[in-house]
């Protein structure tokens, strides 16, 4: 692609502004089913995205075969999309700034030979099958690599460029106890096979599903719960909406007038780091080259901070905090989180059920896409996990819902936990003990 | 596209190889989303993709390459690798294509993505202007209209080279109501294998009343109570149910290797007699429909549950070789980038002759879901989950006070043999459905019909 050709032909075809983003990515992927290979899948796209603003407005058009000999065509048709927007809001494209430090990830990834990952997964499988007569399949179990590369270039002079990478395991297990199935899936991010405890990995697997094996419902109540880490950080990824800049613009989000506000219980504060070292991933720019920082959301219960993009930033009347973000090199930029945790508290898990002495600790949510209800922050959601009696573990529990109001569940916090860790996702939570929540079951 | 000859040659490559199969599929898709909020066009956006995915089978391993980059050595490249990954032979079959037309059973008459944008702009204005004019309580209105145009071109070591074109149009509505202190939105989203001539028979206006209606009933809506009841579920896209129930654990996917609850019960009794159970891609321009599916087999109908009794699984080729069956022309996949796999198109329950008076009566405390949400299932389990988006209580036998924050969960088993009526209202409606292929149209589908007793998650304990 000639990018300064394009970028020349945009201006004469009246675009203000002319952007070029473009995405390179490799990923290979192998599971495992019964000692031998499964699937094997191995990828390499190119994706372009152009973005031109005429009179304020921002089109796109995302290319997957990009042929310079199309540019008048479809530089003209960029231009009548951005023609029909009618939006009120003139956006100008990002200038190049000076980076003043430059984050670096904490990993030190060592890609390991197909042969490695072969090996490892069958002793994965004959393990977890050697670990107890109750588990009776390892139902999937795969190894995935990703690396990626993104450019933008804009008619600004703007040209900006990084590299990510991740390579990962994936483990489903079967236990089969009275007639009744309980599975487990586990996704750990491995930087070294050489130093990977594959030992521990099996254990914690097998044990979530073994744990699982005898739940039964419980009559409807209400009583104190504990969101264990990956619930809560599953409950608080769905409502991340609530700090985006674009749907408070609109007025969509629930705390769209609250900013300088108590929304949470004051022992909640919620950072927003892009620059985390210790995250999955990092970004210096967002994906409209905007460069990134950490963001205080809540300080104590205060709504502080909305994220922004340029887009909501100039309806807002302020600055775009470089949460400008694509879902792939075809999506349109939104306004999204990266890195997004709530700070951690004081107690591990054990402390947080002996504080609660009775109660329930879920451990899973399912149906978020579905069971939750943005602009009322109403949930109902398919839950799982285990009872609490004196402060200590006791029998599994499962098909049961909890309901509430997400905003009226976190204004009654009783602890957070220390728990936290970064693992695979963008966003994260401790363990947190609230005071009480409505359980459906029998 | 490629060439038969460029085909035949690459797929030729491939056989050089332990394979026993290989498969290219081939795409060229356009999108183009127009959004609005508060009647202003916000944005249009289009995209253009196309990319190779190639498949070689041996015996139940596959091995699957994708890539956008088309020219015949990168293909090359991708295949050297698969040849790798399976093991390479001196010499194979030199594969010989022949061309298959098939009728187009899903024809468009008004091509939505060379009509001009002012028209599509035009229908999401009388959508959107509708949903406002329906109640002054209305704060905002969001709507969005999606056009997707999407070639394939399927060829295989049996010889078989076959094409398809597949449109489709969707609009979705979203009305925000506020009550003064809170804000409560309902959302309304039909779509079909059409062009814009889907808006002659589905008025825009129409889609934006309804959202409005919605959102006016939960604005209204008491918290919904907890605990096991009989419901009273309506027709149409209450057919979610049935997806997420029982769909998803009769896919092969989930089959093949024994992780679905409905695995080796052929022939055996899984469901109350009532109950009559359908996957129809072939409905002519239904939003689940395509002339082929994804590997290039024809679409089929398929009768899954025949009163109560398991008849069939959605099984695409691969799993089928491990189930010892032939496919039933279910694989599908989202893109070029994903391997395809046993999916759903229009999956409905068949309708029965129960009218809504006698599921009613003698109900003294029960849930109408009127309107479902989205769910999901974890089938090795048959766990399942659903939204309920608009609800009602019923009381002695009649429906009353609107409830919401509802959700209804169970296992699969357990509901299929609690449906006790089913009523004879069948309606289909659309959704995106989720899975290890990607994210495919496919439309639910049921009459009203009543289970006995479910669990309902709900806020209302004391």
């Amino acid at each position: 692609m000639n990018k300064q050709a394009w970028i020349e032909k945009a201006k004469e075809l009246g675009l203000e502004s002319f952007e070029i983003y473009q995405s390179l990515s490799a990923s290979k992927e192998m599971t495992w089913y019964e000692h031998a290979m499964d699937t094997f899948v191995t990828s390499k796209i190119l994706g372009t995205s152009l973005r031109g603003i005429v009179d304020g407005n921002v089109a796109m058009i995302a290319l997957e075969q990009v042929d310079d000999s199309k540019m008048d065509s479809v530089l003209k048709q960029l231009v009548d999309q951005a023609k029909t927007i009618q939006t009120p809001e003139k956006v100008v494209f990002a200038t190049p700034k000076p980076l003043e430090e430059k984050a670096v990830s904490s990993r030190q990834w060592v890609q390991p030979s197909m042969q490695q990952v072969e090996k490892t997964m069958d002793k994965i499988e004959e393990k977890c099958l050697a670990y107890d007569p109750r588990i009776v399949q390892v139902g999937y179990l795969g190894y995935e690599e990703g690396k990626g590369a993104r450019e933008i270039t804009n008619s600004l002079g703007l040209h900006l460029e990084d590299e990510d990478q991740v390579q990962y395991l994936v483990c489903s297990i079967v236990a089969l106890e009275n007639g009744v199935y309980k599975d487990a899936t586990k996704v750990e991010v491995v930087e070294n096979f050489d130093t990977f405890d594959i030992d521990a990995f099996v254990k914690e697997v097998c044990q979530e599903a073994l744990d699982q094996l005898g739940a039964r419902s419980i009559p409807s109540t209400t009583c104190p719960i504990i969101l264990e880490k990956d619930a809560m950080s599953s409950l608080f990824g769905a409502f991340a909406g609530l700090f985006s800049g674009d749907l408070i613009a609109k007025g969509i989000s629930p705390i769209a007038k609250d900013l300088g506000k108590k929304i949470f219980s004051e022992q909640v504060s919620v950072i927003d780091d892009p620059r985390d070292p210790n995250a999955l991933s990092i970004a210096n720019f967002d994906d409209e080259g905007v460069l990134t920082k950490r963001k205080v959301l809540v300080d104590h219960g205060v709504f502080e901070q909305a994220l922004y993009d340029i887009k909501s930033a100039i309806k807002m009347n302020t600055e775009s905090t470089g949460n400008g973000f694509k879902s792939g090199y075809a999506s349109p930029v939104s306004v999204q989180p990266m890195n997004l945790s709530i700070v951690p508290g004081e107690k591990d898990l054990d402390g947080l059920m002996e504080q609660m002495q009775n109660g329930l600790v879920i451990t899973d949510l399912m149906g978020l896409h579905a069971g939750i209800h943005f602009v009322s922050t109403q949930f109902s959601l398919q839950a799982s996990g285990y009872r609490v009696k004196d402060g200590k573990r006791s029998e599994p529990v499962t098909l049961i819902t909890i309901a509430g109001t997400f905003l009226d569940l976190m204004n009654h916090v009783v602890a957070i936990g220390n728990d936290m860790d970064w693992t695979y996702k963008q966003v994260v939570c401790p363990s947190i003990l609230f005071e009480k929540c409505a359980v459906s079951g029998e | 596209m490629l060439k038969k000859e460029q085909l035949e040659e690459l797929l030729t490559l491939c056989m050089r190889s332990e394979a026993d199969f290989a498969e290219i599929f081939e795409e060229d898709t356009n999108k183009e989303s127009i959004s609005m909020l508060n009647q202003v066009v916000e944005g249009v956006d289009r995209s253009q993709s196309s990319g190779v995915g190639i498949r070689l089978y041996k015996g139940v391993q596959s091995v699957y390459g994708y890539t956008d980059i088309e020219d015949m050595d990168s293909l090359k490249n991708v295949i050297a690798d698969l040849v790798d990954a399976l093991g390479p032979k001196d010499e194979g079959v030199k594969v010989q294509l022949k061309e298959e037309k098939i009728e187009d059973k899903h024809p468009i008459r008004i091509d939505p993505l060379a009509s001009p944008l002012q028209e599509k702009v035009d229908l999401l204005m009388e959508g959107s202007q509708a949903a406002y004019e329906a109640s002054e309580k209305v704060e905002k209105v969001s709507a969005s209209l999606a056009s997707v145009h999407q070639k394939v071109q399927i060829s295989n070591s049996n010889g078989r080279l076959v094409q398809d074109d597949r449109h489709r149009v969707r609009m979705a509505i979203s009305s925000y109501v506020s009550d003064g202190k809170t804000l409560q939105s309902g959302a309304c989203s039909p779509g079909g294998s059409m062009g814009l001539e889907f808006f002659e028979t589905t008025s825009p206006s129409s889609i934006g009343k309804e959202a409005t209606r919605i959102a006016l009933v939960l604005s209204q809506a008491k918290p919904c109570p907890s605990g096991k009841m009989p419901v009273i579920i309506d027709n149409g896209f209450g057919g979610v149910i049935f997806h997420e129930a029982c769909g998803h654990s009769l896919e092969a996917t989930a089959v093949a290797k024994n992780q679905s609850v409905f695995a080796n019960k052929l022939g055996e009794q899984i469901a109350n007699e009532k109950v009559t159970a359908i996957d129809d891609g072939t409905i002519p321009n239904a939003w689940g429909s395509q002339n082929i599916d994804d590997e290039g087999n024809p679409q089929q109908r398929r009768v899954l549950i025949d009163h109560g009794i398991l008849k069939s699984y959605m099984i695409d080729t691969l799993n089928g070789r491990r189930m010892g069956m032939a496919s039933s022309g279910s694989s599908r996949r989202q893109s070029y980038k994903y391997e395809p796999t046993s999916r759903m198109s229009n999956t409905y329950i068949a309708p029965g002759t129960d009218t809504l008076e006698d599921m009613l009566k003698g109900i003294e405390r029960g849930l109408y879901a009127k309107k479902m949400g989205g769910g999901s299932v974890n089938p090795q389990t048959g766990e399942f989950n659903f939204a309920v988006q608009e609800g009602y209580m019923i009381e002695n036998g009649k429906i009353t006070d609107p409830v919401k924050g509802a959700s209804l969960i169970g296992t699969g088993q357990e509901i299929l043999m609690n449906i006790d009526m089913v009523g004879d209202n069948l309606e289909r409606a659309q959704g995106m459905c989720g899975s290890i292929s990607g994210s495919i149209p496919t439309d639910v589908g049921q009459p009203r019909l009543r289970v006995k007793e479910i669990t309902v998650g709900g806020t209302a304990n004391e």
